[in-house]
């Protein structure tokens, strides 16, 4: 009897073995879950993203995939909700060839899909979700975020802000009605107590996702007359907003602050002197991505192929993947040149830094990125026939991070006036 | 009609080992068995000729309150979890239906609607409370005392879906037979005479607004355990419209219908997604369609209509 157990033991020890070594030959292809949004409203980041991944893949793959293995990307659309894309992500994950996903657009779903993540031991790459919460409270050894979160860009508009407008007393707030709206208003507010405490928030505003009119808000901040207006507004609303309220003189009655306004430059006419950005340094146009050869040839490369040049979500996106694909060649490096399991991928996400289209994303010990953050004003071009971002500075990533373990919103309030003469000045960084 | 019970049995021992022969099915099931419970709340009332535009509401409700009673309280064994929201959300069911069951048709139907959008509403602003639109954390339960990894936990969990299935549907048959059962099905063809039957139609739907209730927060429980992650979208409108849906579509005639409807809802939207991310919309609106076009009666109608040809065919060649 002793024997019969013991060889079956055996069997399944070389068994469990076998199916191990098979995991780590090298594969015909590898396999990644692309997790954006391809329908409803959020596609309007979610699109730029998908065809950023569509073309990093043709690119990755022209120029001998990793490691001589060619890449193939599965999109998956997160309009479905938290219970289908967990369902995809299992599905997918459940397969061999699935050794990294890039996901997801969503703060949400990168909350729902982090558990999964680390029951199902699969590197995961946070693209463009940006809560701070995802690395509060919870240890996560497969959720990697090469990206920026809430907290530096927030608090780098607010620095712009009052470096470009000291004097600045009024201000307003008008941001999406859920987390990341609720969200960027407290770090906003926090920062202003912070930096300036006599500024006062005159008005602040919540408006449904996805409304058709914001008449009445545009109304209520022509009232309040402030002196400046933060908006994290994005996507369609973003834009549905500066159409309304640009007739109505509001952009240039205040200061207008549109966080994520990078991605309408090419669609609206904005006026000069709108502070807008990104969330972290994904711009095609900054001094970095101009003097990288490869960044240039991809947004060309982009404008041919989609008709438009490439937005922060689709940067965002190509970063991601090269982060992936770092990750890949250090863990083929790291086991001699033999192919590495999903394990060996996590390790070598650990701690990462490497060199993106836009600048460099590293990875610090709880797995959340420093990522710098690039914020400017709306100017003229002389090359292209719409606005681009002028009087650009360039925060360093980890300045504007609370320290590892810190309540962040906690750090920011021991934050003094002091604190933005320590930050580059606009402008230094055309 | 013994035929059918062979199928379900069938059936039944089909998904009982999807576990072992398609493991990445097995969320998608233990998903659609939940939904599947709130349809069933929903095709209960619909046999009232009521439909209930918002029974998303209480299918939310039972996911949050598993969440809070894990994150207030610190009890997290399973099947306190199931058994208290189930009867937190019967209880809330019971105060909203006492208030609601006095309408009909429309009327009904939009109030059950407005309810469940205040509801859905509060999920998204009461940031403090319920985490707003980023929704809460829920951990792993334990089972019986023992601590389980997740992957374990799953697969506990979809057989006591599973077993959860098998017994309310059992409970379902009996009660439809029961005079109470019948009572809710002469509503929708002459209340007036119920009434003059001396049996009050209001106590009637009230008992069957409850349990409609209390069955879409059990399905909620076993979402939010399962999910581990609880987001206010589970209460919007289009949620409550699915399951409108999954209830017509599997067919209101029996207890396996909305079960049926919500497994196959789950398995088309699966394979649509993964065959087009583009497209998957269109081949969901294209497969409704379609089943609501064909099969009139659900595809529970399909199931017993060629149950009944077998049988019927088997009698002639008896009597011949």
């Amino acid at each position: 009897m002793k024997h019969i157990v013991r060889t079956a033991g055996t069997l399944m020890a070389s068994l469990v073995l076998a199916t191990q070594a098979m995991a780590q030959d090298k594969p015909e292809q590898i396999d990644v879950g692309v997790f954006t949004f391809t329908s409803g409203a959020p596609a309007a980041y979610g699109q730029p993203g998908a065809q950023g991944a569509e073309l990093m893949v043709d690119l990755i793959n022209a120029a001998g995939g990793i490691d001589g293995v060619p890449l193939r990307a599965t999109i998956v659309d997160e309009a479905q909700g938290a219970e289908g894309v967990i369902a995809e992500y299992r599905r997918l994950a459940g397969e061999t060839s699935y050794q990294v996903m890039i996901a997801a657009l969503s703060s949400s779903n990168c909350l729902a899909l982090a558990p999964v993540a680390e029951q199902m031991q699969m590197p995961t790459i946070g693209w463009n979700c940006d809560t701070h919460q995802l690395f509060l409270d919870q240890q996560l050894d497969y959720t990697f975020r090469p990206n920026g979160n809430t907290i530096p860009e927030f608090v780098a508009y607010v620095a712009y802000l009052l470096q470009v407008n000291p004097d600045i007393e009024r201000v307003a707030i008008i941001n999406p009605d859920y987390a990341f709206g609720h969200d960027a208003a407290e770090i906003v507010k926090a920062a202003f107590r912070a930096f300036k405490p006599d500024v006062e928030i005159v008005a602040e505003l919540f408006p449904s996702l996805g409304a058709s009119s914001y008449q009445t808000e545009v109304s209520r901040l022509s009232a309040a007359r402030p002196d400046a207006i933060f908006s994290n507004l994005w996507g369609a609303d973003l834009e549905n907003f500066v159409r309304q309220a640009q007739p109505r003189g509001l952009l240039t009655q205040s200061q207008t602050v549109l966080a994520l306004g990078e991605t309408i430059l090419q669609r609206i006419d904005l006026p000069d002197g709108v502070i807008v950005g990104m969330l972290g340094d994904g711009y095609w146009l900054t001094p970095h991505a101009q003097a990288n050869e490869d960044t240039v040839a991809f947004a060309e490369e982009y404008s041919n192929r989609f008709g438009e040049y490439p937005v922060f979500p689709t940067m965002k996106m190509a970063n991601s993947f090269m982060v992936m694909k770092a990750a890949y060649e250090a863990a083929i490096e790291a086991n001699d040149g033999e192919w590495p399991s999903r394990d060996e991928i996590a390790a070598a996400l650990e701690g990462l830094e490497t060199a993106t289209f836009t600048g460099t994303a590293r990875l610090r010990e709880d797995n959340d990125g420093y990522v710098d953050q690039v914020i400017g004003v709306t100017g003229p071009s002389e090359t292209y026939d719409f606005s681009v971002i002028t009087n650009m500075v360039r925060y360093d990533g980890e300045a504007l991070m609370a320290p590892l373990g810190e309540d962040p919103i906690a750090w920011i309030e021991t934050l003094t006036p002091e604190f933005l003469e320590t930050l580059p000045e606009p402008g230094s960084y055309n | 009609m013994k035929i059918i019970y062979a199928l379900f049995a069938a059936a039944f021992a089909a998904l009982a080992i999807v576990p072992f022969a398609a493991p990445w099915l097995q969320f998608v099931l233990t998903i659609a068995i939940a939904k599947g419970f709130a349809a069933v709340g929903v095709a209960l009332l619909l046999r009232a000729g009521l439909i209930s535009i918002g029974h998303a509401m209480f299918y939310a409700a039972g996911a949050y309150t598993a969440a809070f009673i894990v994150l207030w309280s610190g009890i997290s064994d399973l099947f306190v979890l199931l058994i208290a929201s189930t009867l937190v959300t019967a209880a809330i069911g019971a105060l909203v239906g006492a208030y609601l069951v006095r309408y009909r048709a429309i009327f009904f139907a939009m109030l059950n609607l407005a309810v469940s959008m205040v509801f859905f509403a509060l999920l998204s602003k009461l940031y403090g409370i319920t985490g707003g639109t980023d929704g809460l954390r829920v951990p792993v339960p334990t089972v019986l005392g023992t601590t389980l990894t997740k992957a374990g936990f799953d697969i506990v969990l979809f057989y006591v879906a599973l077993a959860l299935m098998a017994i309310i549907a059992g409970l379902g048959v009996q009660f439809l037979k029961s005079p109470l059962g019948h009572a809710v099905g002469a509503i929708h063809t002459n209340e007036v005479r119920l009434e003059y039957l001396g049996v009050s139609a209001w106590s009637v739907l009230l008992i069957a607004y409850t349990i409609s209730a209390a069955l879409a927060g059990l399905g909620g429980a076993i979402a939010a355990v399962s999910i581990g992650h609880v987001l206010p979208e589970y209460a919007y409108w289009t949620e409550s419209g699915h399951l409108v849906l999954t209830a017509v579509l599997g067919g209101i005639g029996g207890v396996a219908g909305p079960f049926i409807g919500s497994i196959f809802l789950e398995i088309v939207h699966t394979v649509a997604v993964g065959v087009a991310h583009n497209a998957w919309n269109l081949i969901m609106g294209a497969t409704l369609l379609l089943v609501i076009f064909f099969l009139p009666q659900g595809l529970y109608g399909l199931v017993t209509k060629s149950a009944d040809k077998t049988s019927s065919a088997k009698l002639g060649e008896n009597k011949s």
